[in-house]
């Protein structure tokens, strides 16, 4: 059963430097793909190398069955956003949308009337005739969004396309480009730096490091159960705590600093060095030791309050620890306090690696 | 401070402006050499312009050799330029370097240099040796304006058209082209201009055939101080201001024409 895209095997090599290591992806028809991930991790050489602007040194991508190695970026059919948007400075909104129609040998009737219905589905009704610098940014956006759908390509390549928009603007446009996804259905790739922007906008998230793919699952599957450390620390905010399995039967792991915890062990066997993952919101602040709960001894360094939340962090022996906890939870506590955390052993999460 | 800085700054603009303000009265001067302030004004050294084949002639020759010399340098620079500024290949300083010769060697130095190479070549005072003359000077200056426009033309915008389904060929003709066509034709006009005003080299190898304006200039202003000259150059001021203006109002024409077409065009009712 093939996939609807599928990545095989790239690696990309510039001169000594390895920017991806044997990267393998399927991804199905309809689906939302954020590649996540540092600068320089490989999301964006992965996503040239779909587009045609970069040559694989060896691997494949296909389509529907299809290898794309042998095709010009012209001849395979991908819309793109760019991260500058990338629009025609000399044309209307209307003309750069009719363009991608113009090359496929529409007539100019017919061509600007698509063009117009595109422009209505992103929201921008009667802004045909403007040229791109008098459109706003979000704007100037959707132009650049129309056009690269407006010729039902087979797959939409989105390049951090919200990076210059304001916080705001970034939200909205989070939404309405998954509006518009959902609507036609096109099979989309999205990378992105920003963690939020990956979980509030995907199906499935894929995490970049150092040109290798440290883990591609649901959005909730990489929060919650990250395969690797790299990808606990970088999505989302955590406490990672070095500690060993002593018999993963009875979930039960040592830490050199919180001792004893219950733990699921997730496969890991027993004796063997893992990473403890509790996220910062499953961390309770007391004054006193809870029942049924883990407990342990905090030295409060720093408190900073959002208002509806808050964010404590502070010492358990040589670990950093933070917690989030709710705003008003945070009144009992002044940094340079001693206090309780505690967490419920099923919060614990086991990376093996 | 402040102040000082704009004083300053209205004394250059006078500075700068004070030879037109000049030149302009004694164009329609009726004194028989150039004076100023003039005695009295008439048309008679226009009419005497017009009617002198002593001048049209060399007005003509000027402007074919410029013409042909801003397409010669046209065809050079606009793929030289291209490749010196996206390219790396062996030897690339080096043409760099050699593309800015020009500039760098006075122009009495390049003019007798061309005086007896083109000797040889049997093109002494003939159209074309003057043409590829001052080719040789206007190459710089074109390519320093297109190379400036170059660098800061936006590669994203040819991936994006690519993206979109043009080939190369296609992404440079309708979209490459289209947003450097402004920074070719300021090019192209700088290459017109450095030849319609080169004297140097002109008057070393124009000779009588192809005598230039400016030299013709020269020499009537050696021996007679002609008026003439000064309605030469209030026209010559005129066209500037012409070429200056044209592309300004070109524009809003455009925007007003452009913002009369109801928008059913873009509805696709053709």
């Amino acid at each position: 059963m093939n996939s609807y895209l599928e990545i095989k095997n790239i690696t990309k090599r510039f001169g000594d430097f390895t920017a991806l290591h044997e990267v393998s992806l399927a991804v199905e028809k309809g689906e939302f793909v954020t590649f996540l991930g540092p600068s320089g991790s490989g999301k964006t050489t992965t996503l040239m190398i779909i587009a045609g602007f970069e040559k694989a040194t060896s691997g494949d991508v296909l389509v529907q069955g299809q290898s794309l190695s042998g095709l010009a970026p012209y001849q395979r059919n991908i819309g793109i956003v760019f991260q500058n948007y990338a629009l025609f400075p000399h044309k209307t909104a209307a003309d750069n949308v009719y363009f991608p129609l113009q090359m496929r040998g529409y007539g100019r009737g017919e061509g600007l009337e698509k063009a117009a219905e595109m422009l209505d589905l992103v929201g921008l009704k009667g802004f045909g005739d403007r040229y791109p610098k008098e459109l706003s940014g979000g704007q100037q956006q959707r132009v650049a969004l129309a056009r690269a759908l407006v010729f039902e390509p087979s797959l939409l390549l989105l390049d951090e396309p919200l990076g210059a928009l304001d916080k705001n603007l970034r939200e909205q446009m989070q939404i309405e480009i998954k509006r518009i996804q959902r609507r036609l259905g096109v099979t989309t790739v999205f990378v992105t730096h920003d963690q939020s922007e990956a979980m509030s906008m995907s199906d499935r998230i894929v995490v970049f490091e150092q040109g290798r793919i440290q883990q591609a699952a649901s959005p909730l599957d990489v929060y919650h159960r990250p395969k690797t450390r790299f990808v606990a620390g970088f999505v989302g905010e955590s406490n990672l705590i070095p500690a060993r399995i002593t018999d993963a039967a009875a979930g039960k792991a040592d830490s050199p600093v919180l001792g004893n915890c219950e733990v699921k062990a997730n496969g890991a066997a027993d004796g063997q060095d893992v990473t403890l993952l509790i996220r910062p919101e499953h961390i309770r602040l007391s004054r006193e030791p809870v029942d049924g709960r883990k407990n342990a001894r905090m030295q409060v360094d720093t408190i900073v309050n959002y208002g509806d939340n808050a964010l404590v962090m502070g010492r358990v022996g040589d670990l950093n620890m933070r917690a989030r906890v709710l705003g008003r939870d945070v009144i009992i506590l002044e940094e340079g306090d001693e206090c309780c955390i505690s967490w419920l052993p099923e919060s614990v999460f086991v990376i093996e690696q | 401070m402040n102040r000082l800085m704009r004083i300053l700054g209205v004394l250059v603009v006078i500075f700068i402006a004070a030879p037109l303000v000049i030149v302009v009265p004694m164009s329609f001067s009726d004194a028989r050499s150039l004076q100023f302030p003039p005695p009295g004004y008439w048309l008679g050294y226009y009419y005497a312009f017009f009617n002198d084949w002593g001048w049209l002639r060399p007005t003509w020759n000027s402007i074919i050799i410029a013409a042909a010399t801003m397409v010669l340098t046209m065809i050079l620079v606009v793929p030289a330029t291209f490749a010196l500024v996206r390219y790396r290949f062996y030897g690339k300083s080096v043409a760099d370097l050699m593309m800015m010769m020009p500039l760098a060697v006075p122009h009495i130095v390049m003019a007798v240099g061309y005086y007896s190479f083109l000797g040889d070549l049997r093109l002494v005072h003939t159209h074309f040796g003057v043409i590829l003359a001052h080719t040789c000077l206007a190459v710089p200056i074109a390519f320093l304006v297109l190379s400036a426009n170059l660098k800061g033309f936006d590669r994203t915008l040819e991936r994006a058209a690519q993206s979109l389904g043009a080939s190369p060929v296609r992404t440079f003709m309708h979209v490459t082209l289209p947003i450097l066509r402004p920074g070719i034709m300021i090019s192209a006009l700088f290459a017109f201009i450095q030849s319609f005003d080169e004297t140097v080299v002109a008057i070393f190898i124009s000779g009588r055939n192809a005598e230039t304006l400016p030299r013709k200039m020269f020499d009537s202003i050696r021996q007679e101080a002609d008026p003439v000259i000064a309605v030469i150059s209030t026209l010559l001021f005129a066209v500037v201001i012409l070429a200056l203006v044209a592309p300004a109002g070109w524009k809003s024409i455009r925007k007003r024409l452009r913002s009369k077409t109801p928008p059913a065009a873009i509805l696709g009712s053709q």
